[in-house]
């Protein structure tokens, strides 16, 4: 199988880490990657929307016209990359006015968008394509000591109407993934909570971040699961500031989905960039792999 | 006493493309799972809805205005039973505030960086070891002129 990766700004350029771990599952199960070097900002869908709707349609519209060249669906592993990419794919199959406005400004740079592959999250093609089976079948040291608890994030899910994953309020996809690693999905109460990185005032964003440690700490779970740079931003290194803020010492390692799967699949803990995480505690590296891996 | 600004109704449909908002029955539905709201009460989609239909330009657009608390979650676009998606909205005014100067300065931020790099992060050189620690290639972005002359259309 063949996909373009879109690997957006935050990953490359800020976590590496998941960019590497990514790599190392899709070649585990055979998946070719066919990057392409002239993908840029998605634009991100926050403030860049709100900045400017017009060319946030035109520059989304400029990344998704690089993979047609290829006839590759666009794959993103970042919730803000899926949200402004499935988003403007959706609206411009809708729209053929709007396709024909933000097209002219695309003709002045030589390119068309034609509105033929689609963008989905990696986690789907995961789910839906190559499936769970084959993932399963390309662990070999499965974490059954770990209890993951899952953040969702706003983006995979939602709006539904666009994103067809599944119902946002009953999501079961990563739970499902999580148990093809071996791990254990821990249900916890703020587990649709937003990450809360967009707000202006900052007591919203880490309120809502201690919500959610609040619920992971509550539920046992040895971490906290999810499947976006944005959001690993605000509880990785927002745990610190949130820490401080509260005077209260969390300790909730975090830790990006292909991470988990690629540890599963053997890859060591330096290959997949854990100790780049803020938050890292021996006693949860030691879970993760209790026999180190010769690399 | 306030009085409906009919010529910001106007601007904002354009801007908006539509005027879902008019649909609004005020019931509240989009209110209660607003993660905004839970943590900060004076956020509330409803009221900014409300607002929206009024024409309150200086409440919504002005240098204090709530909108910018938004999380852009989507449950509002998710709960409300006519299809106003709020969340739609409340980006339109904030594509508004942009002509009067009052958005947020991360906008501008995120903006010139896209224009200038074409992403949004900027490299650093803890993170080229790092790629290089985990055997990955120099991150390089190609056709940036592109999105320049784009982005200066
Ligand atoms: S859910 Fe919809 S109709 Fe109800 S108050 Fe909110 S925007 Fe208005
Ligand atoms: S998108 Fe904004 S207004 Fe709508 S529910 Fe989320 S935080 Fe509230």
């Amino acid at each position: 199988m063949q996909l373009m990766p879109f690997w957006g700004c935050m990953i490359p350029l800020k976590y590496p880490q998941m960019e590497s771990a990514v790599r190392f599952t899709m070649e585990k199960l055979n998946v070719d990657l066919i990057d392409d070097n002239r993908l840029s900002c998605c634009p991100d869908p926050i403030y860049f929307k709100a900045g400017d709707k017009m060319k946030w349609l035109i520059l989304a519209a400029r990344n998704i016209s690089i993979a047609e060249e290829k006839g590759l669906d666009l794959i993103t592993m970042c919730s803000g990359c899926t949200a402004t990419l499935c988003e403007v794919n959706h609206h411009l199959k809708e729209d053929a006015s709007l396709k024909k406005e933000v097209n002219k400004k695309l003709k002045e740079i030589g390119r068309e968008y034609k509105g033929t592959v689609e963008v989905r999250h990696l986690v789907t093609v995961l789910r839906d394509d190559i499936g769970l089976k084959k993932i399963r079948d390309s662990v070999k040291v499965p974490l059954e000591d770990v209890k993951v608890a899952i953040h969702y994030g706003c983006h995979l899910l939602k709006p539904s109407a666009i994103m067809k994953v599944e119902d946002p309020l009953t999501p079961t996809i990563l739970a499902e993934l999580i148990k093809a690693t071996g791990a254990v999905p821990v249900d916890h109460k703020e587990y649709l909570m937003c990450c809360g990185k967009a707000c202006k005032d900052v007591d919203i964003s880490l309120n809502m971040t201690r919500a959610v440690f609040e619920s992971v700490e509550e539920s046992g779970a040895d971490c906290l699961g999810l499947i976006c740079p944005t959001c690993f931003d605000s509880f990785d290194i927002g745990q610190l500031r949130i820490s401080r803020h509260f005077q209260k010492d969390f300790q909730i390692p975090v830790i990006y989905y292909f991470q988990l799967l690629a540890l599963a699949q053997g890859a060591t803990i330096e290959k997949v960039g854990i100790p780049y995480h803020k938050i890292m505690p021996k006693s949860f590296i030691e879970k993760l792999q209790p026999e180190p891996i010769m690399a | 006493m306030k009085k409906v600004n009919y010529e910001f109704r106007d601007k904002l449909n354009t801007v908006l493309g539509g005027f879902a908002h008019n649909y609004c029955y005020q019931c509240g539905a989009c209110v209660g799972d607003c993660p905004a709201h839970r943590f900060l009460p004076e956020f509330n989609p409803r009221k900014i809805m409300l607002q929206a239909i009024y024409g309150l330009e200086e409440d919504l657009l002005g240098p204090d205005s709530l909108i910018w608390n938004c999380t852009n979650c989507y449950n509002c676009y998710e709960r409300c039973p006519q299809e106003v998606h709020p969340i739609e909205v409340i980006i339109a005014l904030k594509n508004m505030t942009r002509e009067k100067g009052t958005q947020s300065p991360t906008v501008e931020n995120i903006l010139q960086r896209v224009n200038e790099k074409g992403v949004t992060v900027i490299s650093t050189e803890m993170i080229k070891k790092r790629r290089a620690e985990l055997g990955l290639p120099e991150y390089k972005l190609e056709g940036k002129e592109e999105i320049e002359k784009i982005m200066n259309s």
